[in-house]
């Protein structure tokens, strides 16, 4: 039963991968990319991280994608000439892919699992509780940090688009 | 040592690993063949999205919580800089249309 969830969410995270890739449109990209995101949502809570399965949904598919969408809806249709400046491109893109390809098999091959930690409680794993514990104690600076992350993002937004007077 | 036994079926972490693995160069492979900077930024998204697989994978295999914790700064800091990264690009065709990422090369040189 899991191992039948799993295959239908990689496959449709892998279609969602691939209308991102092919895509001419981009907002069909960015609806593409939300398809990926709600695959690898489930997948997040088959791997019993319930918290950050809420957190995909709810901030990256609802905010960050929506954000996504506000652009484009912004910018209007977009051209893409369909060659650029660099010479042979696609080729030294897929010689870079298949390059990448061989070093993450080789990664993938030679990999070791080590033995999971001991003595942990696995029914309060990935629950709201344990994240709150390790974010509000040992990770506590992290996490005032990205609270100062997010305020200069958002200071930074605001300024980029403000109104030019000489315009 | 890999097997994870989820709701009683016995999966592998390396089919996780191997489809993040995939997704990244999925995102890498669009980051260096399109054109137009979105699609650009997106495909930058769904590099990050695969490492966050990554993440929980190995969080989930260590029994581990920091994994998952680690893939939420993650998300933060993907959304703080697709937030910066869009503004700088309405910015830019508020001046002119980019149809091609390698125009914007005023800073060449």
């Amino acid at each position: 039963m899991a191992i039948a969830i799993f295959f239908i969410a990689a496959a449709l995270t892998l279609a969602g991968a691939v209308g991102v890739i092919a895509s001419r449109q981009p907002l069909r990209s960015v609806l593409s990319l939300v398809v990926v995101m709600l695959g690898l949502s489930v997948l997040f809570l088959l791997l019993s991280a319930q918290f950050v399965f809420v957190v995909q949904v709810i901030v990256y598919a609802g905010a960050v994608m929506v954000l996504f969408l506000f652009v484009i809806a912004l910018l209007g249709p977009a051209r893409e000439i369909a060659r650029g400046k660099l010479r042979f491109q696609s080729w030294l893109s897929a010689l870079f892919v298949l390059a990448l390809l061989g070093l993450m098999w080789t990664m993938l091959q030679g990999i070791q699992f080590r033995q999971p930690d001991q003595g942990v409680d696995l029914s309060f794993f990935g629950t709201v509780q344990s994240i709150a514990v390790g974010l509000f104690t040992t990770y506590l600076y992290p996490f005032e940090l990205t609270s100062l992350l997010l305020l200069t993002a958002a200071i930074g937004a605001i300024y980029l688009s403000r109104k030019r007077i000489d315009e | 040592m890999g097997a994870l036994s989820i709701g009683g079926s016995q999966l592998d972490a390396s089919w996780f690993l191997l489809l993040a693995a995939v997704l990244f160069i999925m995102g890498a492979a669009g980051v260096l063949i399109r054109r137009n900077p979105l699609v650009i930024l997106i495909c930058i998204e769904l590099m990050l999205n695969a490492v966050n697989l990554t993440l929980i994978t190995f969080s989930r295999q260590l029994e581990n919580m920091e994994g998952q914790l680690f893939a939420l700064m993650s998300m933060t800091v993907a959304a703080a800089e697709a937030v910066v990264g869009l503004a700088i690009l309405v910015d830019i065709f508020h001046v002119r249309d980019v149809e091609d990422v390698d125009e914007l090369s005023e800073m060449k040189g």
